[in-house]
């Protein structure tokens, strides 16, 4: 089912669009009674194209907004995620109480659970909150500072990260989300820090933190200033008694000798030795760098000519601003991505086509047990990637689950999975669509922008089109959920 | 590799006419060019819970052996007190299989078995749970990637295949060795494999498919594999897949597994590599001997086994299967008949491009001196030698150090490179 809103707006477009003939397809419809008319009609389908780059899929509404205001004051509407009212992303959370505790009482709990609500939770606010820019940020980050469930401790402690670092700083200041990533239990556990003892000192915090946290493997650093940064590290650590899961520097890990990181002599300062580094490293032009050219790159195709350009100044705004996400994010998104008369296509992650799926059907779903296995099955589980790069962003990685793509376009397309269901009746009554050709064109509108092209659509229709009647949309829309042109953005 | 090499190296395809994209889908995709060839299928068999390797390559020649297994020890190949069918089957003289491997021996007289006794891995923690997450990761300790061995040797190889059938997980899960960045599909069965519901709308839905993924780019080239796929497993289905005369698959899930992935390797679905577990080795309470519960699960090994040797002959030489284990069983038998957690082990390489008819070791011997720790076998050989040296000469890759990030291999000469 369509939320009531959305459903009444679009039912008032079709209302409005009365006059027309009765097989104009919905997205006809709804552009002759906005504004720029032209905006979704096929063959100018660019702020379709850009919103479905930055939202987990545009739906209606969306759509509707973006023509209103423009795109380019929908992107800033986005960029201040609190001047958007997001009851209903707050409301699909509610239930799982989880994901408010701390980490000594989700200890006490099964790891099932605390796993499924971290799942259902992320899943959740990706389909239903309004704040689609922050919740793509919160997705960049937790990649970025990658945290697999199924290592040690962090089946709970990664709840507590989600919360405290990543979503609490995702369109933030760099150098407050680096801090508290380096601070929290969830990442020293899982990149072994809380192992970093003088002793027997343990790199591999130290080494991330500089190669894919901050500098980039390229950013001038040198295995010297690992083994430092490794020293600096020694007992940060986590408690595991009282106050279990809570941070604590153990001053008897710790090498209080004097090191020397990235060229500058640290003295003995206990734990104020690594936050110093912190410090700089959160505001060095390497990070600047590094960040700006990852973060193009998940907006931006790197085929793309002008993506250094942007790249470049997207770091200097980064710089400029002392470390703010949004100044970078801004410049990434005005000049790179509104600014560009043609962007090439992304291939859409698994997290991507399942949400766009869901949100673009105005799909109700709990973001239980049968959608996650469906992405665990197309290769990305939500945290569990194992490796501290995150899960990739190239097409390369991803095409092999095409099969699993299918699966899942099926599944929902019949309401297969419990605890998620398209109201796909509702959604054809309020498009007017009286014929199958006219359901076809409906739902190519809602998951393309624009009807598939002939003569694609016309082998299509006649090759599904001879089932019973009332299984003919929903092996339309199948179809599309499964056809090449759904697994871009 | 160098970064700009490697761009160089890749070309940006511009597909034709896509009839099934809109006008904005992407006219420009990636193809990867550095590829590498195929190697082997690879089988990993997982005996969770730590099989008593002892007495499934029975140190016959050790006095220690009888000494301390006065219960369990399964009798000398020359034991005339011990029925025949009892008896270890001699390898060399100072090895023998337990009675119940007896199937295994026309693979290991046709030189495609070979054993490698006193295996296992550095860890000591006995702890069936971490030592399974260790060898399934390929690690020494977990302080590493998180990712398992397979998923990694799959992950450093590109070989263009990109069927979603390359790598299989056997059972309801995926192996800790198969997770990683290559997804790995799990099958219970074959017939798993299709698109449920209504076989008459979902045949109208794969035309429709076939359709939409007419394209000349490489993601319609992975569409129209993954409907190949479909199509040659839907005429495949794992009742009507008919194995060669001559192999006799157990009734047994391990038997049906088997058969499922000889299935696939013979429809030639892209299977690079399968694996498969088989439960219960966890022999603390009345083990048995040459007959009894351990026994029997030998017997479902060894026929298992031998079956799918006898059904991929015609393919041998490109498949490797390997058999192991989290650990070995302690050396001595315990107050209830059993075997407690112990250290070595062995493992089973079967192939045709395997140095077989051989038990590789270097056997740490049995006696009180040469036992370790609270009486276990020692390691000589470290599993990942072999599996190592399988990833190098069997299946094409020498990426060792992604795969074993933590560990140099030495190559220990039990598969031959392949020609």
């Amino acid at each position: 089912m369509m939320e009531r809103r959305e459903f009444l707006k679009l039912a008032g477009l079709v209302a409005a669009g009365a006059t027309l003939s009765a097989c104009t397809p919905a997205y006809r419809i709804i552009a002759d009674s906005l504004e720029s008319p032209a905006m979704w009609m096929e063959g100018d389908s660019r702020a379709f194209r850009i919103l479905n780059r930055l939202t987990y899929g545009p739906t209606l509404a969306e759509r509707q907004r973006a023509a209103e205001i423009g795109v380019q004051a929908w992107i800033e509407e986005q960029l201040d995620p609190a001047s958007l009212p997001d009851l209903r992303g707050d409301l699909s959370v509610r239930p799982l109480t989880s994901l408010t505790l701390d980490a000594a009482d989700l200890a006490a709990w099964e790891r099932d659970d605390v796993v499924a609500e971290l799942k259902r939770g992320a899943l959740l606010r990706r389909v239903y909150s309004h704040r689609q820019l922050h919740e793509t940020l919160v997705e960049f980050w937790t990649d970025h500072f990658n945290i697999s469930v199924e290592k040690g401790a962090c089946w709970y402690l990664k709840t507590v990260d989600d919360r405290q670092v990543i979503r609490r700083h995702a369109l933030g200041n760099f150098r407050d989300l680096l801090w508290a990533s380096a601070h929290s239990p969830a990442m020293l556990v899982y990149l072994d820090n809380q192992a970093n003892d003088r002793r027997a000192p343990n790199e591999n915090y130290a080494r991330e933190l500089l190669e894919l946290h901050t500098l980039g493997v390229d950013g001038g650093y040198a295995q010297a200033d690992v083994m430092e940064m490794a020293r600096c590290l020694t007992g940060w650590t986590v408690k595991d008694r009282f106050w279990r899961g809570q941070f604590a520097f153990q001053s008897g890990m710790h090498d209080e000798g004097t090191k020397r990181v990235l060229g500058v002599q640290i003295d003995p300062a206990g734990q104020a030795e690594a936050e110093s580094v912190i410090e700089r490293l959160a505001v060095h032009p390497a990070t600047a760098r590094h960040l700006a050219h990852k973060l193009t790159r998940r907006f931006l195709d790197p085929s793309l000519d002008r993506a250094p350009e942007v790249e470049r100044r997207a770091a200097a705004a980064f710089q400029a601003s002392g470390g703010e996400i949004e100044a970078m994010l801004r410049v990434i998104l005005l000049d790179g991505v509104v600014a560009n008369p043609d962007p090439t296509p992304k291939f859409k992650r698994p997290i991507n086509f399942v949400t766009s799926g869901l949100r673009m059907l105005q799909t109700t779903t709990n973001g239980g047990r049968p959608v996650q296995d469906h992405l665990s099955r197309m290769g990305q589980p939500l945290f569990e990637w194992p490796t501290p790069d995150g899960p990739p962003d190239e097409m390369a990685s991803w095409q092999g689950g095409l099969f699993a793509r299918w699966e899942f376009a099926y599944d929902l397309a019949r309401n297969e999975m419990e605890g998620t269901e398209i109201g796909l009746k509702d959604l054809l009554q309020a498009a007017k669509a009286e014929s199958l050709g006219d359901a076809f064109d409906a739902l190519a509108n809602l998951l393309l922008g624009a009807p598939l092209p002939e003569p694609a659509r016309a082998e299509v229709l006649r090759r599904i089109g001879k089932v019973p009647e009332h299984d003919g949309p929903a092996l339309l829309l199948a179809g599309l959920l499964a056809s090449p042109a759904f697994q871009w953005h | 590799m160098n970064p700009a090499t490697d761009c160089e190296a890749c070309r940006w395809v511009v597909p034709a006419a896509t009839p099934g994209w809109p006008a904005w889908m992407p006219r420009l995709a990636f193809h990867p060019a550095n590829r590498g060839p195929r190697g082997d299928v690879l089988l990993v068999v997982f005996l969770r819970g730590a099989a008593d390797s002892l007495n499934m390559v029975v140190p016959h020649g050790e006095d220690a052996y009888y000494r301390i297994r006065p219960s369990l020890a399964i009798p000398r190949p020359n034991d005339r007190r011990a029925g025949a069918y009892l008896r270890s089957l001699d390898l060399d003289g100072f090895f023998g299989l337990h009675p119940a491997l007896a199937p295994l021996l026309p693979a290991w007289h046709a030189g495609h078995l070979a054993i490698v006794h006193a295996c296992g891995a550095p860890d000591e923690s006995r702890s069936h749970f971490q030592a399974m997450e260790l060898m399934e990761r390929g690690l020494t300790n977990l302080h590493g990637p998180a990712s398992g061995w397979i998923s990694r040797h799959l992950a450093s190889l590109d070989t263009g295949n990109y069927s979603p059938l390359r790598a299989v997980a056997l059972g309801e899960r995926v192996q800790r060795s198969l997770r990683g960045v290559v997804p790995a599909s799990a099958l219970q069965s074959i017939t798993d494999y299709h698109l449920g519901g209504d076989p008459q709308a979902t045949a109208r839905l794969q035309a429709a498919l076939a359709t939409l993924y007419a394209g000349n780019d490489p993601l319609s080239e992975v569409g129209r594999e993954t409907l190949a796929v479909l199509e040659t497993l839907a005429g495949l289905g794992a009742e009507r897949y008919d194995p060669r005369p001559e192999a006799n698959y157990p009734d047994s899930d391990f038997g049906m597994g088997l058969r499922q992935v000889a299935a696939l390797v013979r429809a030639e679905v892209g299977l690079e590599a399968a694996a498969i577990d088989l439960g219960g080795w966890d022999t603390h309470f009345g083990q048995g001997s040459s007959e009894g519960l351990m026994a029997g699960l030998l017997a479902d090994l060894a026929q298992g086994l031998a079956a799918l040797h006898a059904d991929l002959m015609e393919r041998i030489d490109d498949l490797t299967v390997v058999v192991m284990s989290e650990f070995g069983r302690r050396a001595s038998e315990n107050a209830s008949l059993g075997t407690d957690h112990g250290h070595g082990g062995s493992l089973f390489v079967l192939g045709g491009g395997t140095e077989g008819g051989q038990v590789h070791t270097q056997w740490p011997g049995m006696e009180p001196g040469q036992l370790f720790g609270p009486g276990d076998l020692a390691v000589t050989i470290d599993y990942r030698d072999v599996l190592a040296e399988i990833c190098l000469r069997r299946l094409n890759n020498q990426a060792l150090g992604a795969i074993f990030p933590d560990y140099s291999p030495v190559l220990r000469g039990i598969v031959r490179p392949r020609p």
